[in-house]
């Protein structure tokens, strides 16, 4: 209760003093409060080598724990006597004259002023109290709180002395609600049909439409550096990243529960009760691991062993910034230099990425797959007797497999390898090999041995197969091929069985895994159709080089009725078997990793790290070793009820993604170094309602957009400008201009070319001749076919310009909050970029073909379709001059010519 | 000093720079840049929106002569005589061999080029760079770099942003973010695309975590050097009465929303994007260059490749004319995939020699003659060197461990070498010198001191150095 208590206190300091802050250089504060005065004073001027990092420490000082910093130092004396703060010591230091004891030192750069050390003296005085960092606080309420936004933000008006604006008129407001939920105009029968709707209708009508996923996606595909290839040198495609984004568009579109999609993000391979696709049955929850392998990939890099921890590290990076809004991988080399943030932190992170594998993962239909089980054993049965018959003849010899067997199919089960997917059913055929006919060649699956440290220059695979795999997985390395990895991998795709040979020699000492598949890789794009499958008898390393016996060539020829047995088995299996598949993740081996020293691979510590949870966040009952996985462990720790950050950084994303702005600014950083909270009560209120309500982002969405405040009309009077000039306290609703995306929508939609399909590939991207390097691909067309932004492909070396220009992120970490810039290329993409040019003739044709219009209508309708609203009686004059101009051209150039004047105008690419 | 960011109140300065469309048509600027060029030849550069600089500045603009793929060292600027004697034979029995990247390691290779000493100076150049090896007293070569990456897209991103992973802001983004623009008529960071781009795209060259207005630009050699630089309308009048309803529209806008600094600043954009329209076009408009001038820069070669640098050379001079502050220059494709040569050393480094040569001699010595390479730091550098030993039977593979770089102009002593490698020319024995010291220096010269320009991003506040880099004292003049 205590706790609390004191925690209301602080929050209602936090709103005072951003009351205060403009006064604060005539006078100091009633009480001065660590986490709003005192600690970011310290986080910029004595955290690096006064902060939690102790490699960096100097004179064993820490400041930002009491015990620490009020302790006797070897000087004898105490940095901080709390009460008094003439026998501080760092008093005399921070006012020192003398240039070899002043703090900060001279050659920091950096200087307290004179209000700072006022600031500290005072708080010192008044006991200098510690608080812990708001954001790892659980959120509360105060009793007797208020209870609706509006509330929350008339208050801190009203200590600010703003005056809220009057409310926006009714088309401003449909085509801020649009816009907001859909990143689309409002068609001119939504227009029509809203004319006198009240808002709670059209809020809801947006909430439901499709196009609100597409757009709500692409926030989300923000935060994990969504893209659709590898970049790098060659720029490879990750196979079927288009699928995670449309995975994305269907959960935001029913209201996945937010607690749902970060279960499915992280541990989607792993939870009991896997969500089903309703109408097509596959498994819906794995394709959220894919954000996994998002990120940059990279062949040939010489340190192999580096280039897995470069991968870790951004793997880290975005999983914490965007479920905790922490940058833990600010922990890599040191303890964080101001959060709470130990390198354990990042190892043990690393641990838990290290331990799952990376795999294509097949979209199949789980429950029919079990319902063919039945007919499918009963085919085997039959199948039996012929095949054994050419295992049991060509069966490896045993010298081979004295050497280091690493896995030995003949037996009743895997030898400790781990299937995955379907295609090995879970055991071997017959008790002889592992075959991924279990159920018929095409079906999808892996089988990976358990990891090892390679000893021997070659692993064999005795096998047979057809379009399929045997690859080595050094350091969780992927893109294999020459230079330098080819050896790794072996394509299949000879009938009779054989040794296939590895070459690893130069990779001895290295952790490693094998896996086993149907299907092959090219270009790192993996491949499986119906012939596809694998058998191996067993895998083995030496240092020997064996060839396999000539004899044993063309060893396997089927007789005709096992052929048609094989027939049926693959008609059976066509139902369940879906060609797609994502990159996502499968359980491996559970490892932990021991501590980069400094960073380094090279270095490590000889202590291994368990795969924890953040320490500095309290969670009671919580045990990581109840968990069978610790990336389930991790769900649970990031929805655990006392978790303080989960649900306030989501509530401040979809806030931001309203606002333009956040309640804390730095969206995808809550530490000490991001900003405060400009409401923090409201963040909190909606944070705990967010929860209660069954973590429904549509639910959050339309509780803000129903409030007062989400209808303030864009007006800046002079007064509250001089006040609060970047309008934190939203006296009116902030002007902001549109995202890249919809301002390319929304010239599609103007003029008429929008494609409104939902879902599928990607439109490959309108390549120019000023984009050029390796990889280059083939162009798409210039208007993307028409379709929205969010299908046009991403590829990392070839990223749209106008998309760029407007400010999309280039994919590569984690990115909240966008850029908004004014570059002189975003005025000449709309002057004179050919896609705009166009789509303002397609508009003209469009208008000139309405010969039912007068020239007043038509000028109307550009007006309903550019700016959702009908032009005043001068704007309409105004037009009229401007047609005119143009009297004596064709009239599709003089109509091209106004629709071009109107995409200019910034009223067509901002949101009022 | 006491060091305060220029605080420039923003809506004072876009009152300041606007003219809208009707001044300019009143006022017949289009097309006119020459009137451009002498007001800054009278002005002091003015900072539009970047800070002051931390000291007195050497340099205004850098040149940034980028050797795509990584110049052999021992071919051109360090010269080794042991290769000589030492040729066809194990460098296993000789010393201790790194991992290559592409690992297969043949015999120690000797230089197919001679070396001769040049100038007062007397420094070794080979013969790849007989044009450049005449200007070897403004130049002070450097045989002690060291990158910390053996393979392209990593040591390019590196040498470019500080940084071997992607998604870094460019030193040129950089230059800019801490000095602005000292022409508002011109993006202040331009890459002169040759035609390479090099391993790694255009990230090389983005402006990462910093605002998008701070990217290059990237401009071809050629007519229509940028997208979207020509306007469709028939004639400038055309467009010029096009945007005048823009504007009329937009400030009817303004006038409804009452303040808004976004609109405004989009509005102001509009200006610089149609005076770029000739500002553009002009400066790719070589007509007005003496029939002298572009001989020298080899824009008359027979080598094609050649006339193609020239032209990006003397698109160089022009733009640091301008007040462009980062200029950087990629190679002509040749045919022999860059400096890149895994095989066949001979003919690929002379024909990438033979295009570059000329016209960076050309370069140095017209910035000379006009005064203007007192103020101009000029640069020479690949991302890493090539092994002293052959990769296969005639080309060299990738090393890091060693490379020479040269820098000219403003603030360099001419004449210098700096820095020492061991007798193979495969890794630094003396003044080992860093990519992040070349960018401490690069801002140092530019009057920025790279600890203290920062920008807050993920939590911390970043450098373009990093933690990193030191002054490499000993080049300075």
């Amino acid at each position: 209760m205590k706790s609390i208590y004191l925690y209301m206190a602080a929050s209602f300091i936090l709103v005072l003093s951003f009351a205060q802050c403009k006064k604060e250089s005539s006078g100091l504060p009633e009480m001065v409060d660590f986490n709003h005065h005192i600690r970011p004073i310290l986080t910029q001027n004595c955290y690096t080598c006064h902060g939690p990092d102790s490699s960096s420490r100097k004179a064993n000082l820490r400041l930002d724990i009491r015990e620490g910093a009020t302790m006797k130092l070897a000087s004898g004396n105490r940095a901080i006597v709390p009460g008094h703060p003439r026998r501080s010591s760092i008093l005399q230091r921070i006012t020192s004259d003398d240039q070899m004891l002043i703090m900060p030192p001279p050659e920091s750069k950096k200087q307290l002023t004179p209000y700072q050390i006022e600031l500290i003296t005072k708080w010192i005085d008044q006991g200098a109290e510690w608080k812990k960092h708001w954001a790892l606080v659980p959120p509360t309420l105060r009793e007797g709180q208020e209870s609706t936004i509006d509330d929350f933000i008339e208050a801190s008006l009203k200590l600010q002395k703003l005056h809220q604006n009057d409310k926006a008129d009714h088309h401003t407001l449909i085509r801020r609600i649009s816009y907001v939920l859909t990143g689309l105009p409002p068609s001119l029968s939504e227009l029509e049909k809203f004319e006198q709707a009240a808002l709670n209708e059209i809020i809801d009508y947006y909430l439901s439409s499709p196009h609100f996923g597409e757009h709500w996606a692409r926030h989300w595909m923000d935060l994990v550096r969504y893209a659709e290839t590898m970049g790098h040198e060659f720029d490879y495609e990750i196979g079927g990243a288009w699928r995670y984004r449309d995975y994305l568009i269907r959960a935001f579109n029913q209201d996945l529960p937010y607690s749902q999609l970060v279960k499915e993000h992280l541990a989607g391979d792993v939870i009991t009760a896997p969500r089903l696709h309703p109408s097509e049955k596959f498994n819906e929850s794995i394709i959220g691991t894919a954000y996994v392998f998002l990120g940059e990939g990279k062949h040939s890099p010489v340190d192999i062993k580096q280039e897995e921890a470069d991968r870790m590290d951004n793997i880290i990076d975005v999983t914490s910034k965007t479920f905790q809004g922490l940058t833990v991988s600010c922990a890599r080399c040191h303890d964080h230099k101001f959060d709470p943030i130990p390198t354990t932190d990042y190892y043990a992170m690393y641990g838990m990425f290290e331990s799952a594998r990376a795999s294509p993962v097949g979209f199949d239909r789980v429950d029919e797959i079990k319902s063919i089980t039945p007919e499918i054993e009963q085919i085997n049965h039959k199948l039996k007797d012929e095949i054994l018959k050419f295992v049991e003849k060509y069966s490896p010899q045993d010298q081979w497999v004295s050497s280091n067997v690493l896995g030995d199919f003949r037996d009743s089960d895997f030898d400790g390898w781990i299937p995955s997917g379907f295609a090995f059913g879970e055991k071997p055929m017959f008790g002889k090999f592992a075959s991924s006919r279990y159920f018929s060649s095409g079906v999808k699956g892996v089988l990976r041995s358990p990891n090892f440290i390679i000893q021997d220059s070659f692993i064999y695979a005795y096998a047979t197969g057809l379009k399929s795999s045997i690859r080595i997985i050094v350091d969780n390395f992927q893109l294999i091929q020459d230079p330098l990895y080819g050896s790794l991998s072996k394509t299949l795709n000879d009938e009779s069985w054989k040794l296939y040979q590895m070459d690893v020699s130069n990779l001895i000492g290295h952790k490693a895994y094998v896996e086993i598949l149907p299907g092959t890789y090219e270009r790192h794009a993996y491949n499986i159709d119906s012939t596809s499958y694998i058998e191996v008898q067993s895998v083995f390393s030496t240092n020997n080089r064996i060839e396999s016996p000539e004899e044993y060539k063309n060893s396997i020829v089927l007789d005709a009725q096992a052929i048609t047995l094989l027939e049926k088995k693959a008609a059976l299996c066509d139902k369940i078997n879906e060609p797609s598949f994502i990159m996502g993740l499968q359980v491996g081996e559970k490892i932990f990793s021991p501590i980069f020293i400094r960073g380094s691979h090279k270095q490590l510590s000889v202590e291994k790290v368990p795969h924890e949870f953040h320490s500095a966040i309290d969670l009671n009952n919580f045990e990581t070793e109840n968990y069978s996985n610790s990336r389930l462990a991790w769900v649970e720790a990031v929805l655990h009820p006392d978790n303080p950050l989960t649900s306030r950084v989501m509530v401040n994303r979809i806030w931001h993604h309203i606002f333009g702005r956040g309640i804390v600014s730095t969206v995808d950083n809550f530490g000490l170094q991001g900003s405060l909270p400009s409401h923090p009560e409201l963040l909190d209120y909606l944070a705990i309602k967010f929860v209660e309500e069954g973590w429904s982002i549509k639910k959050m969405i339309r509780q803000i957009l129903r409030s007062e405040v989400f209808q303030l009309s864009t007006k800046v009077t002079e007064h509250n400008a001089n006040i609060d000039p970047e309008n934190i306290y939203l006296a009116s609703f902030p002007l902001r201009r549109l995202e890249a995306e919809s301002i390319r929508d929304a010239l599609l939609a103007s003029s008429g070319e929008l494609d409104r399909q939902l879902y599928g590939p990607s439109i490959p991207v309108h390549v120019t001749e000023f984009m050029n390097g390796r990889g280059r691909p083939e162009s798409g067309p210039l208007n993307g076919k028409g379709r929205r932004s969010i299908y046009v492909s991403i590829k990392r070396n070839f990223l749209s310009p106008m998309m760029l220009t407007f400010d999309m992120p280039i994919p590569f970490s984690t990115f909240g909050k966008r850029n908004t810039t004014n570059v002189p290329a975003q005025s000449l993409i709309m002057m004179n970029d050919p896609f705009v040019h166009e789509q303002a003739t397609k508009w003209a044709e469009k208008l000139v073909a309405r010969t039912d219009l007068t020239i007043n209508d038509k000028i109307e309708l550009v007006y309903l379709n550019a700016y959702s609203r009908v032009p005043s009686q001068n704007e309409i004059e105004e037009a009229t001059v401007i047609l005119n101009e143009y009297a004596d051209e064709r009239s599709v150039t003089k109509w091209k010519n106004y629709c071009h004047i109107i995409f200019n105008t910034k009223e067509f690419i901002h949101l009022q | 000093m006491k060091q305060e960011c220029r605080k420039m109140n923003r809506r004072e300065m876009l009152t300041l720079s606007r003219n809208g469309f009707g001044a300019i048509a009143v006022m017949g600027l289009f097309g006119s840049c020459a009137k451009n060029l002498e007001r800054y030849a009278a002005n002091a550069p003015i900072s539009i929106i970047g800070q002051q600089p931390h000291y007195l500045p050497k340099a205004k603009s850098v040149i940034f002569l980028y050797m795509d793929g990584g110049v052999s060292q021992v071919d051109s600027f360090d010269p080794k005589p042991r290769l000589i004697a030492e040729n066809g034979e194990n460098p296993y029995q000789k010393f201790k061999v790194d991992d290559t990247q592409f690992g297969n390691v043949g015999k120690i290779l000797k230089s197919p080029w001679d070396f001769k000493q040049y100038g007062k100076s007397g420094i070794w150049v080979s013969d790849l760079f007989p044009k450049i090896a005449e200007c070897v007293d403004d130049i002070a070569v450097i045989r002690s770099m060291v990158s910390n990456f053996p393979e392209h897209t990593n040591a390019n991103y590196f040498l470019h942003t500080g940084s071997g992973i992607q998604g870094r802001p460019s030193m040129g983004a950089w230059i800019n973010y801490g000095l602005g623009t000292m022409n508002d008529n011109l993006p202040g960071y331009v890459v002169l695309d040759g035609g390479l781009t090099p391993p790694g795209g255009l990230d090389n060259f983005k402006n990462g975590f910093l605002p998008a207005s701070f990217q290059a630009s990237i401009l071809k050699p050629k007519k229509v050097p940028v997208p979207n630089i020509i306007p469709h309308e028939s004639t400038s009048q055309e467009q010029i009465r096009k945007l005048q309803h823009v504007e009329r529209m937009d400030q009817s806008l303004l006038g409804k929303v009452v303040q808004s600094d976004q609109i405004s600043a989009a509005i102001d954009n509009y200006e610089l994007a149609f005076k770029m329209q000739s500002s553009i076009p002009e400066l790719s408009d070589l007509s007005g260059e003496s029939e002298a001038i572009k001989k020298l820069y080899g824009l008359d070669s027979e080598d094609k490749h050649c006339r193609v640098y020239g032209t990006q050379c003397l698109m160089a001079r022009r733009l640091v004319e301008r007040g462009v502050r980062f200029v950087e220059l990629t190679c002509p494709n040749t045919g022999f995939d860059r400096w890149d040569q895994h095989s066949n050393l001979k003919k690929g480094h002379e024909a990438n020699a033979h295009a570059v040569d000329q016209p960076i001699a050309a370069l140095l010595k017209d910035l000379k003659s006009r005064g203007m390479l007192e103020d101009t730091l000029v640069v020479f550098a690949g991302e890493f060197g090539r092994t002293p030993f052959a990769q296969g039977k005639d080309g060299r593979d990738h090393n890091p461990s060693a490379f020479s770089i040269w820098l000219a102009g403003a603030g360099i002593k001419g004449g210098t070498v700096y820095g020492t490698t061991d007798e193979y020319g495969y890794r630094v024995i003396d003044k080992p010198t860093t990519i992040h010291d070349l960018h401490a220096t690069m801002l140092h010269l530019l009057g920025v001191d790279h600890i203290r320009q920062t920008y807050h991003f993920g939590g911390r506040d970043i450098r373009l150095t990093d933690v990193h880099g030191h002054l490499i004292k000993g080049i300075l003049s």
